[in-house]
C-alpha cells in the first residue's frame, strides 16, 4: 500500500489527491503514524503553495525544517513562528534553527531579541 | 602482482588461476579484434582477476562504459559486452545494437553474463528482437573473487537488500554456486555450520547440489575443515558500530572499493614532486591499492587506530637505522650488500611515507569533537546505558541537520541495542525525521523496518543485556595496543558475529544455546560425507580451518578480528573470510537509503 506514496511526482494537485488515497489506504491498514505524517505533509504542501503564491518564495517540496530555514532568513519570523506552532516542532529543534538561520546572514539584532 | 594471495594458507592463487583461464577461453572464442562494453558494476572486480595487458595479449583494442545511445565509435570485428544479467541492462544492450547496426560494416556481438545467464534477460533481448545478432551468448562464472590472501568477496552490491528487504534469493543461490565452484577446487568441506535464515537456504541448496553431481566426486583433498554460514541480519549491531581499526577506519572515512581507496591529494602533493613524474595533477585524488601485498600495511591495517602511530614510529627508526648501516660498511661486500637491498628499502621508505600521511589525515577526524561524541554516544548503547530514552545527542544531531545517515546509524543502534524502540520514542525520532529530511523518508523509515534495523519494541523484555552478558561483547579493559581479546577492534565492543565463531571453534554452540535462540533465524550443523580415503590425518599442533561466510556483508573490523584470532597461539584455528560484500554502517544504510523506486 505504501507504494502510493511514491506515485508523488506528479502535479501538486494531483499530488494532494494521491496523498490522500495514501492516507485512506494508511488507515485502512491501521498505519496511524504514517496516516498522520502523511496528512501533516499535506498540510505543509498547502502551506508552502500559498506562501509561493504570495510571496514568491519557492518553497514547496522542501521539508518541514528545511521550509523553517528558509523563512527564517528571509525574514518572514511571523509565518515561521505559525509553523512552529502548527506542527509542534520541539523547542530545541527551532532554537537550534533560528540560531544558525540568524548567525548565518549575520542578523545580530533579530539574536538579540530573541 | 599477486603474490600476496598465495601467502595465506589456503592458497587463493588456484583460485584466480581458473578464473582468468575461463576468460581467456571465451575471449578466444571470439576471434579477431574486440572491443569490450562494460557494465560498470564489472570494472572493479574484473581488474582483481585480470589487468588490461591480459586483455590485450587477447587482441582487446577498446573498452567502454555501458550507456544509452550510440557506442563510441571502434575499429574491431568484435563488440563484446560483459554485463549482470538485469533486465533494465538488456534495454541498453538492445539500443546500443540497434543503433550500431544502422550505422555502417556488420559486427560480430557476443555477450558475456557475469556470473550467470538468464532466461528473463534472453527473452528480453528477443521482445526487443536483438537476440538474432549475438553469435555467442555465455555466462562467466565469476562469484567469489580473491581479495586477499584471506579474503573472498562476491562483490554484489544488492544482496543485503535483496536477501533481508525484497526476500529475492538470486544472490543466495550464487552464494551457493560459488561455495560449489570453492569445493571443486579446494575438496569437499566435510562440516557445515550456519545461523540465520539465508544460512540454512544455501546449505540446503549445496546439499542438494551435491546430490546431484553425486557420480563425479572429487578426488581432492579437503583444505577447509568446516564452513560457518553467518546471517548478516543475526548480528545487525556490528556494522552500525563505528570501526576503529586502521583499515576499518580508512574505509568509514573514505571508502575502499575493490581494495583501492581515493584519497585527497594534499598530502602527498610534496612527496610527488621529488619521487615519480608528476603524470597525474595533484588535484586529482590520489589512488592507492590496499592489500598485505605492501609489508608494512599487512602489518598495521587491523591494529586499533590507537595503536597504528606507535607501530609507524618504530618501523620508522628501523628504516633509518637500516639507512644508517651503510657508513658501518666497510669492505666491498658489505657495501654490494647493501646496494642489493636499497630497492625494498626505498620502497619500505615511501610505504611508510604514504601511510604516515594517511594516519594524519583520519587523526585529524578522530580527534575532533564530533567524532568523540558519536563514538560516547555508541559505546553509551552498547553498554545499554539510557536506551529506552530519546537520547539528546541524536536530537541535537537532528536539530543540526547532519548527516541523515549518521542518524539513521545511530536511531538503528539505539533500537537494535534496546530490542526495539519504546513506541513513544520511537514515534518521536520517526517524527523529527521526517519534518527534519522531509515526507519522503518515509519510504527510507519503513525500509529500515523491514530489515530489522529499526522496530517497535513488542515485549517488554529485553534480549540484547543477555546476549552482551554471555557472549561477553563489552570488555572493559580493551588493549588498543596489545591486544588480547577481539574487542579491540571496537575499543571494547566484540563484535557478536565474531564471537560466534570463536565460541563455536572452541567449546562449541551447545555452550550457548540459550543465546542463539535469542538471534533471528534457525541454528544448524550439516557433515558431507567424504569419498573413502580423503579423510584427512591431522599432525598434531595442526591448525583447522575454517571458512567463514557472511551473507549480506563483513566489516573490515570484523575481518581483523577474525585475523586476530588465527593468529592466537592456542585459538587452534585459521580462518578464511569470504562475503556477498565489504560494507561499513554507512554503505549498509545507504544501500536502504537509496533503495526506494
Amino acid at each position: 500500500f505504501y507504494v502510493r506514496a511514491s506515485y508523488k511526482e506528479s502535479k501538486l494537485e494531483a499530488r494532494l489527491s494521491l496523498l490522500q488515497s495514501a492516507v485512506d489506504e494508511y488507515n485502512k491498514a491501521k498505519n496511524e503514524f504514517a496516516a498522520k505524517a502523511t496528512e501533516e505533509e499535506m498540510k505543509l504542501l498547502r502551506f508552502q503553495r500559498r506562501l509561493d503564491e504570495e510571496k514568491g518564495e519557492a518553497l514547496l517540496g522542501l521539508s518541514l525544517h528545511d521550509t523553517l530555514h528558509a523563512l527564517l532568513s528571509a525574514n518572514y519570523h511571523k509565518q515561521a513562528e505559525q509553523l512552529y506552532r502548527d506542527f509542534r516542532v520541539p523547542d530545541k529543534r527551532y532554537w537550534w534553527l533560528k540560531l544558525t538561520a540568524l548567525a548565518e546572514k549575520e542578523d545580530w539584532e533579530e539574536l538579540e531579541k530573541f | 602482482m599477486s603474490a600476496h594471495l598465495s601467502y595465506g594458507r589456503v592458497n587463493l592463487n588456484i583460485l584466480r588461476e581458473a578464473a582468468r583461464k575461463d576468460l581467456r577461453e571465451f575471449l578466444d572464442k571470439c576471434a579477431g579484434s574486440k572491443a569490450i562494453v562494460w557494465d560498470e558494476h564489472l570494472t572493479g572486480p574484473f581488474g582483481l582477476i585480470a589487468q588490461y595487458s591480459l586483455l590485450k595479449e587477447h587482441e582487446v583494442e577498446k573498452m567502454f562504459t555501458l550507456k544509452g545511445g550510440r557506442l563510441p565509435p571502434a575499429d574491431v570485428k568484435n563488440i563484446i559486452f560483459f554485463v549482470r544479467p538485469k533486465l533494465e541492462l538488456m534495454d541498453i544492450i538492445a539500443d546500443n545494437v540497434i543503433s550500431e547496426d544502422k550505422m555502417h560494416s556488420p559486427r560480430d556481438f557476443h555477450i558475456l553474463f557475469v556470473p550467470r545467464r538468464s532466461m528473463l534477460c534472453e527473452q528480453r533481448l528477443k521482445e526487443q528482437g536483438v537476440l538474432g545478432s549475438f553469435i555467442n551468448i555465455d555466462e562467466y562464472i565469476l562469484d567469489l573473487i580473491p581479495y586477499d590472501g584471506d579474503l573472498l568477496s562476491m562483490e554484489s552490491e544488492g544482496a543485503f537488500r535483496e536477501c533481508y528487504l525484497e526476500n529475492d534469493q538470486t544472490s543466495l543461490y550464487h552464494t551457493a554456486k560459488g561455495l560449489m565452484t570453492l569445493q571443486a577446487l579446494y575438496g569437499t568441506i566435510p562440516q557445515i555450520f550456519g545461523k540465520g535464515e539465508c544460512a540454512r537456504h544455501v546449505a540446503n541448496m549445496m546439499l542438494r547440489m551435491k546430490r546431484e553431481f553425486a557420480g563425479s566426486q572429487t578426488q581432492i583433498l579437503p583444505v577447509f575443515d568446516s564452513l560457518l554460514l553467518l546471517d548478516r541480519n543475526v548480528d545487525l549491531l556490528t556494522p552500525l558500530a563505528t570501526q576503529l581499526t586502521y583499515e576499518g577506519l580508512i574505509d568509514e572515512v573514505y571508502g575502499i572499493t575493490n581494495g583501492y581507496v581515493k584519497l585527497p591529494p594534499e598530502k602527498f602533493a610534496a612527496q610527488k614532486k621529488q619521487g615519480e613524474a608528476s603524470k597525474d595533477l595533484p588535484t586529482e585524488p590520489k589512488k592507492m591499492q590496499l592489500n598485505s601485498a605492501e609489508e608494512l600495511y599487512a602489518e598495521i591495517r587491523d591494529k586499533n587506530f590507537n595503536g597504528v602511530g606507535a607501530a609507524l614510529s618504530k618501523k620508522a627508526k628501523i628504516i633509518s637505522a637500516a639507512f644508517e648501516e651503510r657508513h658501518n660498511a666497510k669492505t666491498v661486500g658489505e657495501i654490494k650488500q647493501f646496494v642489493s637491498q636499497l630497492p625494498h628499502m626505498q620502497a619500505a621508505r615511501s610505504s611508510l611515507a604514504n601511510h604516515t600521511s594517511i594516519a594524519e589525515l583520519i587523526k585529524d577526524i578522530t580527534t575532533s569533537e564530533a567524532f568523540f561524541d558519536n563514538l560516547t554516544v555508541e559505546q553509551e548503547f552498547m553498554t545499554g546505558v539510557d536506551t529506552d530514552k530519546v537520547n539528546t545527542y541524536i536530537e541535537d544531531c537532528i536539530a543540526q541537520k547532519d548527516p541523515l545517515i549518521k542518524i539513521l546509524r545511530l536511531v538503528s543502534m539505539q533500537s537494535v541495542c534496546n530490542n526495539g524502540l519504546k513506541q513513544k520514542v520511537f514515534d518521536y525520532y520517526r517524527k523529527e525525521i521526517l519534518q527534519t529530511y522531509g515526507y519522503e523518508h518515509l519510504l527510507t523509515l519503513n525500509n529500515l523496518e523491514k530489515t530489522g534495523l529499526l522496530k517497535l519494541q513488542t515485549s517488554t523484555r529485553n534480549n540484547y543485556p543477555t546476549i552482551r552478558k554471555t557472549l561477553k561483547l563489552w570488555m572493559e579493559d580493551a588493549n588498543e595496543q596489545n591486544p588480547n581479546d577481539i574487542s579491540y577492534v571496537y575499543s571494547g565492543y566484540a563484535p557478536l558475529s565474531i564471537r560466534l565463531a570463536q565460541v563455536l571453534a572452541r567449546p562449541g554452540w551447545r555452550s550457548i544455546e540459550e543465546v542463539l535462540k535469542m538471534l533471528p533465524g534457525p541454528h544448524f550443523e550439516e557433515r558431507q560425507q567424504l569419498p573413502a580415503g580423503l579423510h584427512k590425518k591431522r599432525q598434531q599442533g595442526e591448525n583447522r580451518t575454517t571458512l567463514v561466510f557472511f551473507l549480506g556483508g563483513v566489516t573490515y573490523a570484523e575481518i581483523a578480528a577474525l585475523r586476530f584470532l588465527s593468529q592466537m597461539e592456542d585459538g587452534g584455528t585459521e580462518y578464511i573470510v569470504a562475503t556477498t560484500k565489504l560494507i561499513n554502517g554507512a554503505g549498509e544504510a545507504e544501500i536502504i537509503l537509496f533503495s526506494q523506486q
